[in-house]
């Protein structure tokens, strides 16, 4: 196997006076997918917003480019390469086409090279025909689409899905499968939660079941 | 019932016919409370941000001292800063007494609290989900703001505009530091205190006319504000 991208260790959080993650160890590969699953509740959401910088842990070490460094430490370097993609996908009030631009502000392109970047992400979604719509008012499984498209335009090295196919028919499932496999095929890491493992067969490369606060591979 | 009438018919010639002292006094008006709101404005809301999205201690002392100032009496903010600005005073050097930057410093103080408040319950209402969208698609923190803001933007406009009318109304602070002084100070509300006093009416009904249709633009606009932000959420 390829060297890892990033390796957390120790990853501890305590909600309430309990402990929901327990000294979690997890290793993210590239061109890699990795499912978790596990019950309602049992930290799977925070074990992703930890490794994408949305959360604090109470401990957790990264390990990247050789190194080892606290959470705290390393974070704000490498969170700029971690993508989340909320469960119920999250879509800024403006257009379909202005919401996938979102990231594309924040590095050194010129305003024809994102035209263009937009342009061919929409193409690729099948989201043309959406672009000048209010980006909140489609249905779910666009929206859902659209939020995956915006996050693939920024290249991601990590990106983690949230129950990304859990308000979708087979069809618009079959569809995002195929997109996480493309993307996969690009380089990109891919961190999956979901209820229902089978939905990812052909696609993830590890499975680890999240118990008691543990990531137990299976 | 003959007088009132009377009365009125001369309010609307005033207002109809271009009055020049009266659409100046209007004009200062505006001018003044314009300045306020907009001086105030960005201060207020990233305190409100800080309020709602800062993790400190005292946040809620805070956010209680600034609820408990929304309905201070404006004849309350006008004596504390009259007692500032006065000669005697510690600020008295700077000669801002019965001038428009005293009227636009107390109008400043008194909407402060309101936009503070009212930008809090805004910005606290926003979906957690923008703030980490915005955040993992990798936004500078000033532009993380920025989006919050914008996603609240309905209900931050009616703070403004809460604000706004609260300032436009106001008559305590404008009398006490600002004077009254024809063409410099006066402004709608003292103006209309004025006239009262003299017992002549007709301006007075004018700038009252001014007043409330103002009073109805500004409620028009915040429920059509309300009704934006209700279809958004």
């Amino acid at each position: 196997m390829t060297e890892p991208l990033f390796v957390f260790h120790g990853i501890q959080k305590t909600f309430a006076k309990v402990e929901i993650l327990r000294k979690v160890d997890l290793s993210l590969y590239p061109e890699k997918c990795t499912l978790i699953t596990g019950k309602n509740g049992c930290g799977k959401t925070t074990l992703l917003k930890i490794i994408a910088g949305l959360e604090k842990p109470e401990k957790a070490e990264i390990e990247f480019s050789g190194k080892s460094h606290s959470w705290e430490k390393i974070m704000p370097d490498i969170c700029k390469k971690i993508i989340y993609l909320h469960q119920q996908a999250f879509l800024f009030s403006t257009t379909v086409e202005s919401n996938i631009a979102y990231g594309l502000r924040f590095n050194t392109m010129t305003r024809e090279q994102r035209r263009k970047s937009v342009k061919k992400a929409l193409e690729l979604s099948g989201l043309t025909e959406f672009a000048k719509k209010q980006a909140n008012t489609l249905s779910g499984g666009v929206q859902q689409r659209v939020a995956f498209a915006r996050a693939c335009i920024l290249k991601p090295k990590v990106l983690l899905l949230d129950e990304p196919v859990s308000n979708m028919d087979r069809q618009s499932r079959e569809h995002a499968c195929h997109s996480m496999q493309f993307l996969k095929s690009t380089g990109t890491s891919i961190v999956i939660t979901s209820h229902v493992p089978q939905y990812f067969d052909g696609l993830a490369d590890m499975h680890f079941e999240l118990v008691n606060g543990k990531l137990i591979e299976t | 019932m003959e007088g009132l009438l009377s009365t009125i018919q001369q309010a609307l010639q005033l207002l109809l016919y271009g009055d020049a002292e009266l659409w100046a006094i209007v004009l200062l008006s505006f001018s003044v409370s314009i300045k306020a709101i907009s001086l105030t404005t960005p201060l207020a809301l990233l305190l409100a941000f800080s309020l709602a999205y800062g993790n400190y201690p005292g946040v809620r002392i805070i956010l209680a001292f600034f609820n408990s100032l929304l309905s201070v009496p404006t004849v309350v903010v006008g004596l504390f800063l009259y007692v500032l600005l006065t000669r005697q005073g510690p600020f008295g050097d700077l000669r801002l007494l019965f001038t428009q930057s005293a009227m636009v410093i107390g109008q400043m103080i008194l909407c402060f609290p309101i936009l503070v408040a009212l930008g809090y319950a805004a910005i606290q209402a926003a979906d957690v989900r923008v703030w980490e969208t915005a955040r993992t698609l990798g936004a500078p923190r000033w532009h993380i703001i920025l989006t919050i803001f914008y996603e609240v933007r309905y209900g931050l406009l009616a703070a403004v505009l809460t604000g706004f009318g609260r300032v436009i109304s106001e008559v305590g602070i404008s009398m006490m530091v600002g004077g009254n002084i024809m063409g410099y100070t006066r402004n709608i509300t003292t103006a209309i205190a004025l006239e009262t006093s003299k017992g002549e009416f007709a301006q007075g009904i004018a700038l009252g006319f001014v007043l409330l249709s103002l009073a109805f633009l500004l409620t028009a606009l915040l429920s059509y504000i309300q009704s934006k932000n209700g279809g958004n959420t």
